[in-house]
């Protein structure tokens, strides 16, 4: 995989790093609901449709696996329209500089599954072979599932993208999902920077 | 035309409830887009939407000066100078595309 740090872009000092992520997935997927959650801990059932960028910034401790010693990320996430019409004409304005994709799906929506491979597509032409992190949202809806397990995982699985549940109702996976992708993005960095 | 002058203009939009009674999808762009500057003509969300919706509609001079609008109301904008440059570009005017793209990286998050 190339190295996902574009010129000028990231900024590391000795011990911080600022890392751009940026959320993908179809309109209603949960895209704003995961941010809320991890930045905030907080969720809020009424959809709300997200117009224009949205930024939220959170600061985590990691282990740099490049020295083994702890540092400090921060983590700037873009949230954008779930709109396939606009993600394309803004698709520069958005994934300019991205170094990480968290893809988020809906159990309830199969279809929102195969799209990913739009966004994912859409992201790369600007960003490059940036690494991607799937989320499969709503896991609370166990009831309502539309996809199975074994389809999602030979999606996933076919294209090296690692995934987890979340939901961002409950808070389940949530942390964990958006941690990987940071401990992923790190080791990419660190690949690249040995 | 300023964006909120020309919505203003027009018939009263439908209102979100209207345009989804039960489902609560997605409402439509363009609507959601008129009934957010009907409420405030300085929406900067919206008006960067806005200019999105006149690059669609092939109204690429029309898309640059909302965003110009977007841009003096917040120039920290995100993706908004990126943006501009892209919109300089399909103007065929590199010297302002490259301006654009220099003011990105001194004002993008």
């Amino acid at each position: 995989m190339s190295p996902p740090i574009a010129p000028g872009e990231p900024v590391f000092t000795a011990d911080t790093v600022k890392l751009k992520v940026c959320m993908a997935g179809e309109a209603a997927v949960g895209k704003t609901s995961l941010i809320r959650r991890y930045v905030l801990d907080e969720y809020d059932d009424r959809y709300v449709a997200t117009l224009g960028t949205k930024v939220s910034k959170k600061s985590l401790i990691a282990t740099d696996p490049l020295t083994s010693k702890l540092v400090e990320v921060h983590t700037i996430l873009w949230d954008v329209m779930g709109t396939r019409t606009l993600r394309e004409l803004l698709k520069e304005a958005y994934y300019h500089g991205a170094q990480g994709i968290l893809a988020v799906a809906d159990l309830t929506r199969e279809e929102t599954l195969g799209e990913l491979d739009a966004w994912a597509r859409s992201i790369r032409a600007v960003a490059g072979d940036v690494p991607t992190y799937v989320v499969v949202n709503k896991a609370d809806l166990e009831a309502d599932r539309a996809v199975k397990e074994s389809e999602i995982d030979a999606f996933c699985h076919a294209r090296g993208w690692p995934w987890s549940y979340t939901s961002a109702k409950t808070g389940r996976g949530v942390e964990d999902g958006f941690r990987h992708l940071v401990d992923v993005l790190l080791n990419v960095r660190a690949d690249s920077l040995k | 035309m300023r964006p909120d002058q020309e919505f203003a203009s027009r018939p009263e939009p439908p209102s979100l409830e209207e345009i989804n009674p039960v489902t609560h999808e997605r409402p439509d762009t363009d609507a959601l887009v008129r009934e957010r500057l009907r409420a405030n003509a300085d929406d900067v969300d919206a008006l960067f939407v806005l200019a999105a919706l006149r690059l669609r509609d092939g109204d690429v001079g029309g898309g640059l000066s909302v965003l110009e609008r977007v841009l003096r109301i917040d120039p920290r904008y995100p993706g908004a100078w990126i943006f501009k440059a892209k919109l300089h570009g399909l103007l065929g005017d590199r010297e302002a595309a490259e301006s654009a793209r220099q003011s990105a990286e001194a004002h993008e998050p």
